[in-house]
């Protein structure tokens, strides 16, 4: 595949994905951190520290299951390919 | 990569060249997800206004410096000796003014001290009592903080846990027994504050 054509579809995926992503962590980050008793409007230090971490944490995790990912989906396209070939 | 020939305005997608009855070319998903997720993935400004959030204006660099300062531990330690101090002191004076010893002079007992020794013997208790509210407060605050930080929850045990580690400092010094006996009461003083608080 055109790296070019590639990137494009990638640019046009990426908002999309982005979105998803910053949606989904929002939810996880405040069901875990954020106990349903709002008795003050303000993030309480223990809140805040507990968002810092689990947005670090969900970021990290993105970052490396992507690489994984894409070793394994690079991994499937060699096999695909020589089958392709073998059978070709 | 075997594009279709001749024609480079062909959305030729697949690796192998284009021909109507083949199967349809093969989607290279890893190079679209190593551009998407994987190591070519372009530099991202993480901003919900991007990510499709509610745009929030972006806080100048001094703004966050001053927020991160005034949720520090070490500024909650200084504003609670601070009050402890102001707390203390009127506490101090207030316990000065009801009790009948003040101003006792020991060599003279009969005599009644004058209002210059009553004011002097006031400001010490106050000052005693100021410096002792201030230590314990700014030591209550700072482990409260502490502790809030390390376990990353904001409920009633986070005061408990800090009334017994001031309770016990302060008590250590007159022994173990003390230090326990200080742990303990402290963090049922704290546990009733934070369940009438809560």
């Amino acid at each position: 595949m055109d790296p070019m054509k590639a990137q494009q579809l990638a640019a046009e995926l990426e908002v999309e994905m982005m979105a998803d992503m910053y949606n989904r962590m929002t939810n996880a980050c405040h069901r875990k951190c954020v106990p349903p008793h709002y008795k003050e409007p303000e993030l309480t230090k223990g809140e805040a520290v507990c968002l810092d971490r689990c947005v670090a944490k969900y970021l990290d995790l993105h970052e490396k299951l992507g690489r994984k990912l894409t070793e394994l989906s690079v991994q499937d396209e060699e096999v695909m390919r020589k089958a392709a070939i073998g059978s070709g | 990569m075997a594009a279709s020939s001749g024609a480079p305005a062909a959305d030729a997608q697949g690796s192998s060249p284009i021909s109507a009855n083949d199967d349809p070319p093969h989607f290279q998903y890893s190079v679209l997800l190593d551009h998407l997720i994987g190591d070519r993935r372009p530099i991202k400004d993480l901003n919900p206004a991007v990510m499709a959030g509610l745009p929030v204006p972006y806080k100048t660099d001094e703004q966050k410096m001053i927020e991160r300062a005034m949720e520090s531990c070490t500024f909650k330690a200084a504003l609670a000796c601070v009050g402890g101090f102001v707390l203390g002191g009127a506490f101090g004076v207030f316990t000065a003014g009801i009790d009948t010893n003040v101003g006792f002079d020991p060599k003279d007992p009969m005599r009644t001290p004058t209002a210059r020794e009553v004011l002097k013997d006031m400001g010490q208790r106050g000052m005693s009592y100021a410096k002792n509210f201030a230590i314990v407060g700014a030591m209550f605050s700072c482990t409260e903080c502490v502790i809030e930080s390390y376990r990353g929850q904001s409920d009633w045990k986070n005061a408990v846990y800090s009334g017994c580690v001031t309770g016990g400092a302060i008590g250590f010094r007159a022994g173990l027994k003390a230090g326990l006996l200080g742990c303990g009461g402290f963090a049922a003083f704290s546990a009733a504050i934070e369940y009438y608080l809560r």
